[in-house]
């Protein structure tokens, strides 16, 4: 026999508590068709704009979620926090709202002393909202959610419980190779 | 609450000898519970958590624990805590940890192909059962007999968060609230430990929790996620299975 398998029923993961309620356990109706995940949006405020830009109180801290990674051309080292000569002006652009399918994208970046500080992309139909790098985004392809029947060795998903084993895709394998 | 493993061993070595490699990583993962749980009152971290032992005086296994916990706390902005739940909780990390140590044990001892699958998070070494790589389902987040996704992995380890198996029982720590958004995220990379914490962290994040994915793939984790609303997402990288 080349093959051994075996389960081990243990108390492996003293596993946080269990809170709230289940989720529906109804599937949604996916999205119609593929669709991009987001488009790219540019980054750099629009000329016209600047002159619209709140101004930003000085000593404002920058926003604390991830550091801005932003392709703006904001190159210039910074000398004094306080001066934004040769470097961004200080205050808040926005870009230009791009659709895509499932809602408005509008980022936002703010300018301290020269540098960007921060850049949020707010998706206001999903909520989806606070810094984040929309290129990243892209990154991550978008597509409608298959249902496979294939043959596998094992599978992976969220930790089951002891009971949930039972009725598990997993412990069918488990049965079938012992 | 328990879990279950499941091992599995490719090797081409006499029954006696599987049987025996079987047993030693049983008997670990026993240690490691015995050790490191927070449902037994007599464990090192139990002792630690009533400040029974100081953090410097934790055996060399509970120090490193205690070292990744909180690394990985700052690689993933905080989403990714030990302390969630309010005491010390390491189990997030120690359950991957444990494995990774179970298959390097293995390794040692000669076994070169096989499969650890700890509640759903699994690490794999050398080829499958037919000689390819390892054939991983990643399981779909409304149909528990079905599939999202097939991997094909040979050395690596794959690890799914989700909510649909037991509640929405991730929290996000920003807004100390139950993590929505996505109901499912699995993380494919080099190590167990890691993807684990790091598919809890997407989950807790919600949505942004796509963009932050993806900026791990630089690291060598890619991945694969389905948002609550059933839209599904993966890195360009992901080890699909033709």
């Amino acid at each position: 026999m080349r093959r051994s398998t075996a389960a081990a029923v243990g108390t492996l993961t003293g596993a946080a508590l269990i809170l709230g309620v289940r989720l529906s356990v109804q599937p949604p109706s996916a999205p119609a068709e593929a669709a991009p995940a987001a488009q790219e949006v540019t980054e750099e405020p629009a000329p016209a704009q600047t002159s619209a830009a709140a101004k930003k109180p000085a000593g404002s801290s920058p926003a604390k979620s991830s550091p801005a990674k932003s392709s703006s051309p904001a190159k210039q080292k910074e000398t004094d926090p306080a001066q934004d000569a040769g470097g961004l002006k200080t205050g808040t652009y926005q870009g230009k709202a791009v659709q895509n399918p499932y809602g408005t994208v509008q980022v936002t970046i703010k300018v301290t002393g020269g540098k960007v500080a921060s850049a949020n992309a707010t998706y206001p139909k999903t909520g989806f909202s606070g810094t984040i790098n929309p290129a990243a985004v892209s990154k991550l392809n978008q597509a409608v959610l298959k249902t496979q029947s294939a043959k596998v060795d094992t599978v992976s998903g969220a930790t089951f419980t002891s009971q949930s084993y039972a009725t598990s895709l997993q412990a069918a394998l488990d049965a079938a190779g012992a | 609450m328990g879990t279950v493993v499941s091992i599995e061993l490719a090797d081409d070595l006499p029954e006696p000898r599987l049987r025996e490699l079987v047993a030693g990583t049983c008997a670990w993962l026993h240690e490691v519970d015995a050790r490191f749980s927070t449902y037994r009152p007599d464990s090192e971290v139990s002792r630690l958590r009533r400040r029974e032992i100081r953090p410097a005086d934790c055996s060399p296994d509970l120090r490193l624990v205690l070292d990744r916990c909180a690394d990985l706390w700052r690689e993933t902005d905080g989403y990714f805590d030990a302390y969630a739940t309010g005491p010390l909780d390491p189990s997030g990390y120690v359950k991957g940890w444990s494995v990774e140590v179970a298959s390097a044990r293995l390794a040692a001892a000669g076994s070169t192909r096989h499969h650890i699958n700890a509640g759903g998070d699994i690490r794999m070494r050398g080829a499958g059962p037919d000689g390819g790589p390892w054939r991983v389902g990643v399981r779909h987040p409304w149909q528990a007999d079905k599939l999202a996704w097939v991997l094909a992995v040979r050395d690596g380890a794959v690890a799914t968060s989700g909510t649909y198996e037991r509640g929405a029982h991730v929290w996000n720590p920003r807004t100390a609230a139950p993590a929505t958004g996505l109901r499912s995220v699995t993380v494919a990379g080099p190590d167990l430990a890691v993807a684990d914490a790091y598919a809890t962290a997407a989950l807790a994040m919600g949505e942004p929790g796509l963009a932050w994915l993806a900026e791990r793939v630089a690291e060598g984790y890619e991945s694969a996620a389905v948002t609550d609303d059933g839209r599904a997402f993966t890195s360009p990288g992901l080890p699909e299975a033709a």
